[in-house]
């Protein structure tokens, strides 16, 4: 042993470490738990990378072929058809609206005596068509059993009898006959009582008296709609044509799929005999060349037609606007009849560029993979599972996210927060130990369990609070959904109620009592200590609990997948805040919901990965800067 | 002499514990009335019996006696303690200014009264600090935080708050506790100043301090007052023995 060797290995002395301690098993025990975390965000974050990225190379893929086959150039005409059955449809709408706002008594009537009547016999039928199929058997009725059925159909009828809807509409006189004729009414009998028939009679002349004066306008909305009638058949006869083509290309993407496959297995093959018999599997499956000029020819031919038939369409549809009244006398009516009116500019503005852009489309321009990122980042069109073309544009349900966040926000932020300054600056003891175990109950809820309540419980309440007549005023009632992005929005504001408010409150309690005291030695009030003093001081650990609570509202699953009405559409704003009442779906629920049915590897499946990706990063910018605002506050 | 305080028999308690008994004197008016004595003799608890900042804590409450100042009680139901609180500032043991700016701070109790024209407030603020001998060091910075200053500067800056709506009476909760011996004498040298227009108690563990700027000082201990008489004759002859004592350092 050299002396170097000996000096680095010294003999042992008094204070000699001696081997692996237990203290240090510990340690090492724990960091092995802290960066076993570690390693599994990051295989996560690795694994969603790996599945989304490839979405776009597919996507554009996709796009492709979407142009090549000719979808894209029959799509400009399409979407200058749908516009034009839109606004056919709101303007009958209109229609509609007018009359029945005018015959709303009528109708409400009628509809309370129908519903009563239903309800009853939705509560006697099965009883009754147990007497009655009985008593119709062959040969002998059992007398004894007959009469047992009857008795029960008696008390059955009892009591749906003594458990009717309320009818507001109806004088006290009108129900008690309509009960009473019900009451006296023969068991086989199949008519509706006389009551619900006048009803039913009065409602439709009533509707006829109001439609009279509204002919023209009947006249010029059948008008506009016919208009349309050759530039569809036109459409659907191109459909036919691109279909075919897509589906041409897309058997031959499958095939040249499968012969890659069959190539890189043959690659990897140890055995010649089994090499050649995939190198010649391959070859086989060597498709032809789609041809693609031939019905692209085809279709081209068409596009003297198509601009005739927008110039015709756009020439009718300008004299359209003169002809309809300039408003109606019901509000909703009035409202649509506006929308109609402020999008025709735009209407007639599209089918003016119509021309242009059919005669400048170009089958075989190249789409760039920026075009597949910028469609799907802002495409107005989720679309998936369709015959004729999927689309993966996130606006949809970006729009929905954020629409329920805003409702879930501007209704947890001032609660929360306000019961966090109470609970801290004014609450005597009592106050604050059965506050705080309350609030923080809440998020011992399962989500799933109050995604029912809301379908049940709140949903139910919110359409028949909608339905009385003395809040017609409020916008978007009487709701049509009843599962919408405000039901969504009240029970994410409950689950982000407790987030904020602990934090909140946390933040609160940050504030040295030094100076709530200053500020009251100096004069000022309790309320404006806590208002000029306190808050002030604990504003970024406010401003953090809001955007955790954005974060965990953001973030929610199973409550908007329940309650959140899944349409897959941009909410339409022309609603006004009566927006808040349509149905949207979420970032979170289309994964949700979508992605145990997409076939493993497609372009879909891909896409809900990306959606994934880009959910992630939105929470983790939120939660950064929350902790950003938090330690910002420590020092 | 004037006098500005008058205490009467006060007993006073947090919930049960009861931590002064029966104390009695008179606070003279434009003179620096020091209290002393050991850790948890009441000494705090007294002071902040005079403008009820005592009343923000649950339980605290006077047990007996009377609290007089400028001849009314301020315990009686009727007192407007926003009032009495703008005619009695306080300066904490450990420098509190708001996360504000210095002007802010020095503006805070001319705003809560609801006085914000700020020709009014300007001239207010500069007084103050100047007053507080802040004026010279800060009237560049004035809409800077109030965290940029030194610890000795952002105590003065209190006193410039406390001072800045005119008191008549300053209470002083060991001021000087949390500074350094530099920034310790300029505060004592402020006090000279104040003395002058405000009537000033402060509580001081230091006895330095004390004898340095005090008229009349008051022995403190376990809740009772031990002995209350002028600063020298406190020091120097001391009637109680508990008093001779803990000055000459034998116990405390």
């Amino acid at each position: 042993m050299s002396p170097e060797e000996s000096s680095a290995h010294p003999n042992p002395h008094r204070f000699q470490k001696r081997g692996f301690s237990y203290e240090q098993a510990i340690k090492y025990f724990f960091a092995s738990n802290a960066g076993l975390t570690i390693v599994i965000l990051a295989m996560i974050i690795i694994f969603l990378l790996k599945e989304g990225l490839g979405f776009f190379p597919g996507y554009q893929r996709e796009l492709e072929v979407y142009r090549v086959a000719g979808l894209e150039f029959v799509d400009i005409s399409r979407k200058n058809l749908t516009a034009h059955e839109q606004l056919s449809s709101v303007l009958n709408r209109a229609y509609y609206a007018e009359i029945n706002g005018q015959s709303f008594r009528q109708m409400r009537r009628s509809q309370e005596a129908s519903a009563l009547f239903n309800s009853y016999t939705d509560q006697t039928g099965a009883t009754r068509d147990l007497v009655l199929n009985n008593s119709r058997a062959a040969g002998d009725p059992n007398s004894e059993m007959l009469a047992a059925l009857n008795a029960n159909f008696e008390t059955q009828k009892a009591k749906a009898l003594s458990s009717l809807p309320p009818t507001p509409h109806l004088t006290a006189q009108e129900r008690t006959s309509l009960i009473e004729s019900i009451r006296a009414r023969a068991i086989e009998s199949t008519e509706d009582p006389p009551l619900v028939t006048t009803l039913a009679g009065e409602f439709a002349a009533a509707q006829q008296k109001f439609a009279e004066p509204l002919q023209g306008m009947r006249a010029t909305i059948d008008a506009f709609a016919a208009a349309g009638a050759d530039l569809s058949s036109l459409v659907s006869d191109m459909t036919a044509t691109v279909t075919a083509t897509k589906e041409k290309i897309q058997g031959a993407d499958i095939l040249e799929k499968d012969r890659k496959t069959l190539l890189a297995a043959a690659a990897s093959a140890r055995d010649p005999v089994e090499r050649e018999k995939l190198i010649s599997e391959a070859k086989a499956s060597l498709a032809d060349k789609p041809d693609i000029e031939g019905p692209i020819q085809t279709l081209l031919e068409h596009r003297p037609d198509c601009v005739r038939l927008h110039t015709a369409l756009k020439e009718t549809s300008g004299g359209i606007l003169n002809q309809l009244p300039i408003t109606l006398t019901q509000p909703e009516a009035a409202r649509l009849l506006k929308v109609a009116r402020n999008t025709w500019p735009l209407f007639i503005a599209d089918l003016e560029k119509t021309p242009a852009a059919i005669n400048a489309w170009k089958h075989d321009a190249p789409v760039p993979l920026t075009s597949a990122i910028s469609s799907f980042l802002t495409g107005k069109d989720w679309v998936t599972g369709g015959e004729w073309q999927d689309f993966y544009g996130i606006l949809p349900l970006a729009a929905g996210s954020l629409m329920i966040s805003i409702v879930a926000l501007s209704l947890a932020i001032p609660t929360s927060i306000g019961a966090a300054i109470y609970i801290n600056q004014y609450a005597s003891n009592w106050e604050q130990s059965i506050v705080k175990p309350v609030i923080e109950f809440i998020q011992a809820i399962p989500s799933v369990v109050l995604g029912f309540i809301g379908i049940l419980v709140l949903g139910t309440v919110l359409r028949d609070i909608s339905l009385l007549d003395s809040l017609h005023w409020v916008p978007g009632f009487p709701l049509t959904e009843r599962l919408n992005i405000f039901t969504a929005g009240c029970l994410l504001a409950l689950m982000s109620i407790p987030t904020i408010f602990s934090l909140a409150e946390d933040a609160l309690n940050n504030v040295p009592s030094a100076y709530a005291e200053a500020s009251e030695a100096l004069g000022a009030s309790r309320v404006q200590t806590t208002f000029r003093v306190v808050v002030p001081a604990a504003f970024s650990g406010i401003l953090a609990a809001v955007l955790l609570g954005f974060g965990r509202v953001i973030g929610e699953t199973m409550v908007v997948l329940l309650v959140a009405g899944n349409r897959i559409k941009i909410p339409d704003f022309s609603a006004g805040l009566g927006t808040f009442f349509q149905p949207c779906h979420t970032l979170t629920g289309i994964i949700a919901q979508e992605l145990g049915e997409v076939p493993m590897g497609s372009v879909h499946y891909r896409a809900l990965f990306v959606v994934g990706i880009l959910l992630f990063a939105v929470v983790l910018t939120i939660n950064a800067t929350a902790h950003r605002f938090v330690n910002k506050m420590k020092h | 002499m004037q006098t500005a305080i008058q205490i009467q028999n006060v007993s006073f308690a947090y919930g049960s514990k009861q931590v002064l008994h029966d104390v009695s004197m008179d606070i003279p008016a434009r003179q620096i009335t020091a209290f002393i004595g050991p850790s948890g003799c009441g000494k705090s608890t007294l002071l902040r019996c005079f403008n009820r900042i005592n009343d923000r804590i649950p339980g605290a409450h006077l047990t007996a006696g009377s609290i007089l100042v400028h001849d009314i009680d301020i315990n009686r139901r009727d007192i407007d303690l926003q009032e009495l609180r703008r005619r009695i500032g306080m300066v904490f043991q450990k420098y509190n200014p708001f996360a504000k700016s210095i002007y802010e701070n020095v503006a805070f109790s001319l705003r809560v009264e609801g006085r914000t024209k700020r020709s009014e407030l300007d001239g207010v603020v500069e007084n103050a600090l100047r007053n507080a001998a802040l004026w010279d060091e800060v009237k560049d910075r004035l809409h800077a935080s109030a965290f940029g200053l030194s610890g000795g500067q952002q105590q003065r800056l209190c006193i410039a708050r406390a001072i800045a709506n005119q008191p008549d009476i300053l209470l002083m909760d060991e001021p000087c506790a949390a500074l350094d011996p530099l920034a310790t004498l300029k505060i004592e040298e402020l006090l000279m100043e104040l003395k002058k227009q405000y009537t000033i108690i402060i509580v001081t563990h230091n006895m330095g301090q004390a004898t340095r700027c005090s008229d009349k000082t008051a022995f403190m201990y376990l809740g009772k007052l031990i002995e209350y008489g002028p600063t020298m004759q406190l020091f120097e002859n001391p009637q109680n023995p508990q008093t001779e004592a803990y000055v000459t350092g034998t116990f405390g």
